[in-house]
């Protein structure tokens, strides 16, 4: 069984993106980072352009707002990422394990010779490939767009910001399918991915000493990559394999769950 | 003959509530076998303790010739209930997709799907989106999934039950085929799909075996004759019919008649009597009628169904 296991988990890859096809969220998710990515520099941009136009000012009123650095606009781009690209992520991948066994389909599939962990792991690696094929395809407009518009940005900060923003990305998509597996209803495992992101943003932005090794603080390290550079680089490595090591963790503990009762109905 | 899968006192609990109490059979390789029981009666349960897909409380179940592969999943063919598939795939790419699953190279894979599709009469719907399928389609679409690998046993969950009679007619039609070539085990609340299709019942009541055997041999051994009244509908007859059970749950005690009657079964206007022994029970029963004046319309002489062995045997 162990030698038939990866061609099994390559078919069930080939399954889930071609259900990523069909249901169109390989088209709309990369579809809303481009445009969120290509927001942030064109409304900067045109903002002193916006306020005019708005009409309520007294004649003679000098409008003079300092264009920012490129490399700040790219941090904001990530900002916007984390809140409306993360809830779009989250909705998209929330159904995946949740929607096949309230319907049945999983049991289906898993009476078949396929271990839990194929199951698990094909639907992890297309929704990764979903989360980093998005994130790229939205930071790679935004820098084209930061650029042309407001200034030059060089290659390895962004880069660097992409992989450690990608990394967070991809911790708060694993968090979900673990969410997914462990609850019934998809909307609670959106919401409760969701929560925890924001929770553990949050207590590395409140105790940046003490947890700036967890996985939330990713986030920010990917804002000082774009903009300015690591003040402790030690940290970023910690909370980088720190990540790596809870969504390894994750995706095992969501395969024994599913094990444990492949079915709910 | 050889048991493909043997069980031995599978039991499973549900929190305080007893599914399935102690089950122990066997199903031998090339038969039919119905797991028969109400509805409650403990069937999905089993069914899914056979396939894997509910880890069994208690006891075993040890198939033959799992090999060295260990996984005894690819020995089983599992169609539930009513079957979920993913509805944005075609009966085909899914038919392709449940045999690659199981081991099989892509272009083996294909075939053996162009195979059965025809097999079950889906060769038409093969490139719709399965979201578009009816229920017999749907089904006999599990079925075709369910073989793909050539499983060794076919394992069925009310394959029947949620169609209407034409769509039941065609699955019960392909299993009728599908049985000269594999073992199979269904569940069943039907007693009729039972009888016309299976080798082997296995009766099961509040999760434990109420009767289990061979279908010839269970309506052989258990047939006995039956004698059926029936009377007109004026008041002495109904006081008549009212009392039977005191008359001849008596007459039972009678040197004479003892254990004549087995079982007494009044239903309005008419009263069934289970008897051993025809004649003498006849006998009895005409002396009876004529010493109280009753107006007889109608005797009858038969045998006692397998229907009436179910509803005893779940009944009891």
């Amino acid at each position: 069984m162990r030698t038939a296991s990866l061609p099994v988990y390559l078919v069930m890859v080939q399954k889930e993106l071609l259900e990523l096809v069909r249901s169109f969220k390989l088209l709309w998710v990369p579809l809303v980072f481009v445009l969120l990515g290509i927001m942030q520099p064109v409304s900067i941009y045109y903002m002193p352009l916006l306020l005019e136009s708005a009409g309520n000012l007294p004649d003679g009123t000098v409008i003079d707002i300092p264009m920012p650095l490129g490399s700040e606009v790219l941090a904001q781009t990530l900002r916007q990422f984390g809140t409306l690209g993360m809830l779009i992520l989250a909705l998209a991948s929330m159904g995946v394990v949740s929607g096949e066994r309230n319907s049945g389909a999983a049991s289906l599939i898993l009476v078949k010779p396929v271990s839990t962990l194929s199951y698990i792991g094909s639907k992890w690696t297309s929704m990764l490939l979903l989360t980093w094929g998005s994130l790229s395809a939205g930071y790679l407009a935004s820098w084209y767009y930061t650029g042309l518009l407001i200034g030059e940005v060089a290659p390895g900060e962004v880069l660097g910001s992409l992989l450690a923003y990608g990394l967070w990305l991809s911790f708060a998509t694993t968090m979900t399918l673990l969410f997914g597996t462990m609850l019934r209803s998809p909307a609670a495992a959106a919401f409760s991915s969701l929560g925890l992101s924001a929770a553990l943003s949050l207590l590395s932005g409140l105790f940046p000493k003490q947890l700036g090794w967890n996985p939330g603080a990713l986030s920010g390290y990917a804002y000082q990559l774009a903009a300015d550079g690591v003040r402790n680089p030690d940290k970023l490595w910690w909370a980088v394999s720190a990540t790596a090591l809870l969504i390894a963790l994750a995706l095992a503990a969501s395969a024994a769950l599913l094990g444990r009762s492949p079915a709910v109905d | 003959m050889t048991a493909l899968l043997q069980v031995k006192g599978l039991a499973k609990s549900f929190g305080a509530v007893h599914a399935v109490k102690g089950l122990d059979f066997a199903i031998e390789e090339g038969r039919c076998v119905a797991l028969l029981g109400p509805n409650g009666a403990g069937k999905t349960t089993t069914i899914r303790m056979i396939t894997g897909l509910l880890k069994p409380t208690e006891g075993q179940l040890r198939f033959s010739g799992t090999g060295s592969s260990g996984d005894e999943r690819r020995l089983i063919g599992y169609l539930p209930q009513s079957p979920a598939f993913y509805n944005w795939m075609t009966g085909f790419e899914y038919a392709v997709y449940a045999g690659r699953l199981c081991g099989l190279p892509a272009k083996a894979a294909r075939e053996r799907a162009k195979e059965l599709m025809a097999l079950v009469g889906l060769s038409g719907a093969a490139e719709r989106r399965i979201g578009g399928y009816s229920g017999g389609m749907k089904q006999r679409l599990g079925l075709a999934q369910a073989l793909m690998h050539r499983p060794k046993l076919l394992v069925m969950d009310e394959p029947v039950s949620a169609l209407d009679p034409l769509g039941r007619r065609e699955v019960l039609e392909l299993l009728r085929e599908l049985k000269r070539e594999t073992t199979m085990l269904f569940s069943t609340h039907v007693l009729h799909d039972a009888e016309e299709l299976c080798d082997d019942v296995i009766i099961i009541r509040d999760g434990q075996i109420a009767l289990q055997g061979r279908v010839a041999a269970i309506r052989a051994e258990h047939r006995s004759p039956v004698i059926e009244l029936r009377l007109e509908r004026d008041a002495a007859s109904e006081r008549w019919l009212q009392s039977c059970e005191t008359h001849f749950g008596d007459a039972a005690g009678e040197p004479a008649g003892a254990g004549l009657i087995q079982a007494i079964h009044v239903q309005d206007g008419s009263v069934r009597f289970t008897v051993r022994e025809v004649d003498a029970a006849r006998q009895l029963l005409l002396e009876r009628l004529a010493k109280d004046r009753i107006k007889l319309t109608r005797l009858e002489v038969g045998h006692s169904s397998l229907e009436d062995l179910f509803m005893k045997v779940v009944t009891a």
